[in-house]
């Protein structure tokens, strides 16, 4: 079938709406229709070359170029077709997508460590996880798909482990919602950092992720959430979803930090900016006190090796640094599970949603988003 | 079996135990015998000797605990009558004996019922609610060198019923491991409530359970313990807090203090749990029950679902043997029996975060306290306790000085 997509084709470039070729869905495989995708910073992460092997690199090991690509990987849907042999799902589901595979049988997902499924190898390669060929193309040439889902697209065919089913009275732009930001802020702080009650936390960066993590660690009983943020927006939306107090900086909250804890700093340090530069780590791992945990959820461009960490401090002060993908929960069993805590009013969800735009505004959504906008910004497709 | 006399080589400093200070008249509520009514006496205070300091005690919380020594529920691991109860309680220090460096004269301090030496391993461990000092006090003698401080006007020593403490009474003479200092603007009538009933429940559900965010918790009986084992599971993020209790009061306050459902019965609570817990069971229970018991522990195992952790922080009468609880289903669904004293915290940290959480507006204490009595109101105040009308009652001192 023929549908339309949005297509990257090169660093530092604008999202392409084309025309692309989507094939049927062979062996464990299914059609999504897409009705909704996050406007995640991961998709702008390929824009800016953050996310992006130098081209030397992949040239050296044999791989093919980067680009051209089918982005989207947070979003919502509903199952349209199913190859033989899928069993989890069937037409007319409702799925969450997984941007994280979770196939179920390989040692880190048979071990409770799904957001580490061996799947998850190819995720920015060609090929589909089954058979490693194509089902997506512009004119003759296959089209890779981000994270093996492509919600940038009306429809795209996706391997069975890459979506969940999730109950059909929930509205999908929430579930889009749950398939990522949510859940690795919120997985950041409950389960990664696992804040206890009473605990002193910072959450730097108040985007779609930070905005999770602080609801997560007002949900876990911390004393204190800290929300650092330089735009005003953000500290705003902070408070709503559960900070105690707000800076626009980290060197501003610092101080404050040690004059709230009478010097005992914080407990837990979520690092979730929109980049994560090296010298960021300096503070953040200051602003954590003895025995405290540093959790680094942002990505931060490929190609840094620095990162100014006090090794000394680290060491003398016993201090953690935990590096944390989809806040290190299970997709197939923390997804419904948010979504449960969203349907008992227990988690805020359409809260997080800043605007809504059709396929052809998603370069407005990111300049927004760029902008400091957007907590949210989703893709709606009729 | 009589328990073992104190090691007094590392509990007490070596120092001359020669004391210096005032002997005190002072007022006690004594139990003179089991299934007898508390009886208050002027009492005579012996000054504190080496490691001890004298308090004068502002108010003191009615654990049931207590009513176990009337009942003889804790006979062999108590002292027998005549002893001073109460363990719940703050006050001022008066004076410390020789060696005391961690209180002075003035401070203002919480009794933990579990005594910290801060020396044993289970202190150096991080368990100083299992410090090796608490097997000792049940001599209801002093910790420090196995005498009394403590006479009734007569001259007969009087044992101290719970952590040798004794503060049913307007002044006590303590270790100092026993003295939790806090900050001087905290109301003392709040804060006694801390060295027992508020940790042990909050405890439960926060360490014991460990209950987690989206984790549905049942709580078993919601009186003065059971109250902050709800609270304890509400501030950890659980998703679901059930309280069973038969008392309607205490299942309405059980929801003030957070909890979202309330069943009069476990039965009760069984019926509705394919709803409440979607089907998986609950993933903790933790049973806060007046008095312990094996049958209903039995009862309550089928509450928790795969994985689950039931905590038992109740006390169980100390004859009973045995337990209704067939054991293959702790095989089959890896179920935890979790036993928990104190709430499986150390009270020289949690006595000041949980009253730290407390004046942040995030733990309720004023709403436990349902009565307060003078020393002389302590009959009352166990009979409105055991006629389920107090969620806590507290004996508040009127000093005459």
């Amino acid at each position: 079938m023929k549908c339309r997509a949005a297509v990257l084709h090169g660093l530092g470039q604008q999202w392409q709406i084309e025309d692309i070729t989507v094939d049927a869905p062979k062996a464990g495989e299914l059609l999504v229709q897409w009705k909704v995708a996050g406007m995640c910073h991961s998709d702008e992460h390929f824009v800016t070359g953050d996310m992006v092997p130098p081209a030397e690199m992949l040239a050296a090991a044999g791989m093919p170029p980067f680009f051209p690509i089918l982005g989207g990987h947070e979003g919502a849907g509903i199952v349209v077709e199913v190859g033989p042999g899928v069993m989890s799902v069937q037409p007319g589901d409702h799925v969450s997508a997984s941007f994280i595979p979770s196939c179920g049988r390989c040692r880190f997902c048979s071990t409770g460590r799904q957001n580490l499924c061996d799947a998850g190898a190819g995720t920015m390669q060609n090929g589909m996880i089954t058979d490693g060929t194509s089902r997506h193309f512009l004119g003759d040439e296959p089209l890779k798909l981000m994270a093996k889902l492509g919600t940038f697209s009306q429809y795209s065919t996706v391997a069975e482990a890459s979506v969940i089913k999730v109950d059909d009275d929930l509205p999908l732009d929430v579930v889009a919602l749950v398939s990522c930001g949510v859940a690795t802020g919120w997985g950041s702080a409950t389960n990664r950092a696992d804040v206890r009650p009473g605990d002193t936390v910072v959450v730097v960066g108040i985007g779609g992720i930070g905005i999770n993590a602080v609801q997560g660690a007002a949900m876990s009983g911390a004393t204190r959430v800290i929300a650092v943020d330089p735009v005003e927006f953000k500290r705003e939306k902070a408070d709503e979803f559960g900070a105690t107090h707000t800076f626009a900086s980290m060197e501003e909250a610092m101080p404050a930090i040690a004059e709230l804890t009478w010097g005992q700093m914080a407990d837990k340090v979520i690092m979730t900016p929109g980049v994560l530069y090296g010298e960021m780590m300096r503070l953040g791992t200051a602003m954590a006190g003895k025995g405290g945990t540093i959790v680094v959820t942002a990505i931060a461009p490929i190609t840094q090796t620095e990162s100014s960490v006090n090794l000394f401090e680290l060491a003398m002060w016993n201090k953690e640094i935990k590096g944390t993908i989809f806040g290190s929960l299970n997709p197939r069993s923390d997804i419904p599970k948010l979504l449960g805590l969203y349907r008992e009013g227990q988690l805020k969800l359409d809260e997080l949603i800043t605007r809504r735009y059709t396929l052809d505004e998603i370069n407005d959504g990111y300049q927004a988003m760029r902008n400091g906008e957007n907590l949210r910004g989703v893709i709606m497709y009729d | 079996m009589a328990p073992p006399m104190p090691r007094d080589v590392w509990f007490a400093p070596d120092v001359d135990s020669h004391s210096w200070g005032q002997f005190v008249k002072t007022k006690a509520a004594i139990l003179r015998a089991r299934h007898t009514p508390w009886s208050v006496e002027e009492i005579e205070l012996d000054p504190p000797k080496a490691s001890e300091v004298l308090v004068k005690i502002i108010a003191s919380g009615m654990c049931h605990s207590d009513e176990h020594l009337v009942t003889g529920d804790l006979a062999g691991a108590t002292p027998e009558p005549p002893l001073i109860g109460g363990h719940e309680g703050a006050g001022i220090v008066l004076e410390v004996g020789p060696g005391v460096f961690s209180v002075a004269p003035g401070d203002h301090v919480v009794f933990g019922f579990v005594p910290a030496c801060g020396r044993c391993p289970s202190c150096a461990g991080g368990h100083s609610n299992l410090c090796d000092m608490n097997t000792v006090t049940a001599t209801g003698l002093q910790l420090s060198d196995g005498t009394s401080r403590h006479h009734s006007t007569s001259g007969e020593d009087l044992l101290l019923g719970i952590g040798a403490l004794g503060t049913f009474a307007h002044h006590t003479v303590v270790h100092e491991a026993s003295c939790i200092k806090i900050d001087k603007d905290l109301p003392l009538e709040k804060a006694c409530l801390l060295g027992c009933g508020v940790v042990t429940g909050w405890g439960s559900a926060v360490y014991a359970a460990d209950v987690q965010p989206g984790d549905t918790v049942a709580v078993v009986g919601v009186g003065g313990i059971g109250s902050n084992a709800v609270q304890g599971a509400k501030i950890a993020g659980a998703r679901v807090v059930a309280a069973i209790d038969p008392i309607e009061f205490k299942r309405e306050k059980a929801m003030e203090f957070g909890a979202t459902h309330a069943y009069a019965s476990i039965a009760d609570a069984l019926g509705a749990m394919g709803e409440t817990t979607w089907d998986r069971g609950f993933d903790k229970v933790i049973m806060c029950c007046g008095v312990g018991d094996g049958d209903v522990l039995g009862e309550a195992f089928w509450l928790g679902g795969k994985r689950s952790k039931i905590v038992v922080t109740n006390i169980h009468p100390v004859g009973e043997a045995s337990i209704a609880i067939p054991a293959v289903f702790l095989t089959v669904f890896e179920k935890q029996l979790i036993g928990s004293l104190f709430g499986s915290g150390n009270p020289r940290k949690d006595i000041p975060k949980l009253l730290e959480l407390y004046t942040q507006g995030l733990l309720d204490l004023d709403g436990l306290v349902t009565k307060t009595y003078p020393i002389e109101g302590i009959n009352e105040g166990y009979a409105d306790m055991n006629a389920g009308k107090n969620i806590r009652g507290v004996l508040v001192f009127e000093h005459t000085d």
